[in-house]
């Protein structure tokens, strides 16, 4: 790795900042690093670390307020700072590739999917018309996708996720790049496509010999494809080295920290038992939702109906204090059902709370909703922004009649702030002064202000970094301890859900297909699809910290 | 303000902004002559040491004119904006609240009210009402009903569906709550961005009707009637049209250039650094 004669991509010393209104702002300091042939280096950091700004750097991609330090980009000794835009038009998709998050957005919707790569090898390769339609076809059945001359010809909106990703893939492959900049490519996928994908980038990284660079938040996911790991923090390169050295023995504290912070399966974070002999708090019994309503003009004309069927026939019980996770990729009806228990969607079926039984949203009446709250998973749509925290937090107090007048609410927000570790400050903040954690906290506060018996969190954790990911983990247990509440925690993340919940119920395109003690995750008699989902998670390497 | 400051074209808006307030405040304490008195010697003169921008038909002084029909121009334009704007906004807040058949009945009836330009609606309803200002404005703020109705449903229905407005509808609060409290107010960017810039076709709307004889009536003074009063002495005099053709000009573009700052500088994704 050291050997700069071998190296493909050489970053040197390499300073960035940004103008902004309030002066500039420094993004990246002195990084430097470099990728040899055949190898990949997974780049690490939260959000704001400025590693996608190295991905723009080294595509010279700059946006117009940002200002170059000192430092070189070499790309097999040449510099790329020192060419013509010309002559970088010329080095992007041919020497350089790029694979973006989002293949819905990376592509554009209105042309072939088949059209888009040729462009690039028409450009860059100087095939015919004909030639590069057929090298296309080539280039996507090594994605591994069934059919490739049908797809050659869908467009974007025709093809699932994965199989925009694999084109956006093969595009990237289709020079013979001596590099690939992959950034955070299978974020925007589901779990089991995310996995097919990097079995794919693992393959033909191998087949092919190129350099990558592989950026990503996903620490378990670097540790398992990169060879080399670089972690990123506020700009500067913290630590790098082999992955199995970093992830096996960190020296410095931010790596370790980053490292403790990724769940991991075999680290619970509450007692493996629920408190024995508990009643049922709530039941579902053949709870169905339906969506869409068909609108005035199609009633009138009789047309069919079209209603999407987003959760079936679900029936569980969950007992009192108990944890209750649940998981699925996107679309399986997850959201839904925690939707229907907050009394936000529609539904039919039974759906029991203590000793009272509903069997549809209207009957759902205030008593109810105090008793369940629900916590989403933006905190910055979840919370009023025109609103002070005072004010976010005392409405339930005032709307439930917890406590009255001024002296009283404000006590029961101070209390509620501590709660949730925030000074009593922030009482007097609105939404947009706090940071994406604090912000979630605030909206934790805001549901057991209520004094819930029922607590639903969608996907609580995802929008946050990894590290607040955790703090936030530890501390909705600690409240759900504290308060005996019981709790629905949504998420996609196996690995959290392994860490904090006592029973995992796992969703599958609106079916409920499999549920079970969270000690019983490796059973044999697993549902096949559980056992998919929890073999396409990838579990953290080395076992420091 | 400091965001303002750091808006180029919005200070720009804002200085003739500052320019026609002053006329409308203190216009008549600062105009040199009484803008009705004539002077049948000194008719159609360009501008003089004593007349800065001549004088009309009637000898009248030009510069006083436009002092003292500023107010009425401008309150023309503001009174007739925000009632089109209140009742736009009511209407629209309305449908995007009851979605539904409601929603569909409404804007279906808005949609076909937008076919028609302004002009033509406006002027249709003067005809019907008979002129004067008055009327004139009722036109205008007529015709700028469906116009701000679509955008305040729209605004209504992107944060209807945002997780707080659901967080309050989980806990149960009372639907009046959940639109006063937590939709409307996260609303109105929008509604303020539009109303100023309304402001400026609704001045021109207003001159229009002026120049048309079916708004404000002689004597009064007005600047759209001010140009139309003058038309057939436009090649003796030009100055007695040009001078409240730029007035209406300038209040105008002052509103037009501040609307669009307001929007840059309101709009949460021009204000991330």
């Amino acid at each position: 790795m050291s050997d700069a004669a071998a190296s493909v991509l050489e970053v040197r010393d390499y300073s960035l900042a940004y103008r902004t209104g309030d002066g500039p702002v420094q993004a990246l300091s002195r990084v430097d690093f470099s990728i040899a042939r055949g190898r990949t280096l997974g780049l690490v950091g939260e959000s704001g670390s400025g590693k996608s700004s190295i991905a723009w750097a080294i595509l010279r991609y700059l946006p117009a307020n940002a200002v170059e330090g000192g430092g070189r980009i070499l790309l097999s000794g040449e510099d790329l700072r020192a060419k013509t835009r010309q002559q970088v038009a010329d080095i992007r998709g041919r020497r350089i590739g790029i694979v973006f998050q989002d293949p819905s957005t990376s592509l554009n919707p209105t042309l072939m999917l088949g059209r888009q790569i040729a462009e690039v090898l028409i450009r860059h390769r100087g095939l015919t018309e004909k030639q590069a339609f057929a090298e296309g076809e080539a280039l996507l059945a090594r994605t591994g996708i069934a059919r490739p001359a049908e797809m050659m010809r869908r467009y974007p909106h025709q093809a699932s996720g994965g199989e925009k990703q694999r084109v956006v893939i093969a595009t990237a492959f289709a020079c013979n790049p001596e590099c690939i900049v992959f950034d955070e490519p299978t974020t925007a996928l589901d779990i089991v496509t995310a996995r097919q994908i990097q079995d794919l980038f693992v393959r033909l990284q191998e087949d092919t010999g190129v350099a990558a660079l592989y950026i990503s938040h996903d620490l378990a996911l670097v540790s398992r494809i990169a060879h080399d790991v670089a972690v990123i923090h506020r700009g500067a390169i913290v630590e790098s080295g082999p992955a199995a050295r970093i992830f096996g023995a960190p020296r410095e504290e931010y790596t370790r920290m980053l490292i403790a912070a990724v769940p991991r399966p075999d680290r619970r974070l509450v007692d493996s038992h629920p408190p024995d002999g508990a009643q049922r708090l709530l039941g579902l019994e053949a709870l169905t939702v339906r969506y869409g309503e068909r609108s005035l003009l199609s009633r009138m004309l009789g047309r069919a109906q079209e209603q999407v069927v987003g959760a079936r026939d679900i029936g569980f019980s969950v007992r009192k204090g108990e944890i209750l996770g649940i998981v699925g990729e996107s679309g399986s009806g997850k959201s839904t059902i925690a939707r229907a228990i907050a009394g936000l969607n529609d539904f039919s079926g039974r759906l029991t709370l203590g000793d009272r039984s509903f069997s549809g949203r209207g009957a759902l009446d205030r008593a109810y909703r105090r008793a369940a709250q629900i916590v989403f998973q933006n905190p910055d749509a979840s919370l009023n922004p025109r609103q002070r925290v005072r004010e976010i937090l005392s409405r339930p107090l005032k709307l439930y009649g917890i406590a009255r007048g001024r002296a009283e609410i404000d006590r029961r927000v101070g209390e509620l702030l501590s709660q949730v570790l925030l000074p009593p400050e922030f009482a007097r903040r609105y939404p947009h002064q706090l940071s994406g954690g604090e912000k979630q906290r605030v909206a934790i506060a805001r549901a057991f202000a209520a004094e819930p018996r029922l607590v639903l969190c969608d996907e609580i954790t995802s929008s946050l970094d990894v590290s607040v990911q955790a703090s936030i983990a530890r501390l909705l247990v600690d409240l759900q301890a504290r308060t005996g509440a019981t709790c629905l925690f949504i998420t996609h993340d196996l690995n959290l859900v392994r860490q904090l919940a006592h029973t995992i119920a796992v969703m599958y395109r609106g079916d409920l297909v499999d549920l079970f003690p969270v000690g019983a995750a490796d059973a044999p008699d697993r549902h096949p699809y559980t056992r998919t989902l929890l073999d396409a998670v990838p579990v953290a390497v080395g076992s420091a910290a | 303000m400091r965001e303002l400051a750091r808006h180029p074209t919005g200070l720009v808006g804002a200085t003739l902004l500052a320019i026609v307030l002053v006329a409308v405040l203190f216009g008549p304490l600062i105009a040199p002559y009484d803008p009705q008195q004539f002077h049948p010697a000194e008719r159609l003169r360009g501008p003089s040491a004593e007349h800065w921008l001549g004088t009309d038909q009637f000898g009248r002084d030009i510069l006083s004119r436009i002092l003292h029909g500023a107010r009425a121009t401008i309150m023309f334009g503001l009174g007739a904006t925000f009632a089109g704007v209140a009742a736009g906004t009511l209407i629209g807040v309305a449908a995007g609240v009851a979605g539904r058949w409601i929603d569909s009945a409404i804007m279906r009836l808005l949609d076909g009210l937008l076919a028609v330009p302004d002009l033509l609606f406006t002027l249709l309803i003067v005809t019907v009402l008979g002129g004067g200002t008055g009327h004139a404005m009722l036109a205008v703020a007529v015709a700028f009903t469906p116009g701000m109705a679509r955008i305040a449903r729209a605004a209504v229905l992107s944060v209807r569906t945002r997780e707080f407005v659901q967080a309050a509808q989980a806990r149960g609060e009372s639907p009046v709550y959940v639109i006063g409290a937590e939709v409307l107010p996260n609303t109105m960017g929008p509604v303020i961005v539009e109303a100023t810039i309304r402001v400026s076709f609704a001045i021109m709307l207003g001159a229009t009707l002026g120049f048309l004889g079916l708004g404000a009536q002689p004597p009064s003074t007005e600047w759209g009637l001010m140009i139309a009063e003058a038309r057939q002495f436009m090649f003796r005099n030009p100055w007695c049209v040009a001078a409240p053709g730029v007035a209406i000009a300038v209040a105008a573009l002052g509103f037009n250039l501040f609307g669009d700052a307001l929007r840059d500088i309101l709009d949460p994704r021009g204000r991330q650094r």
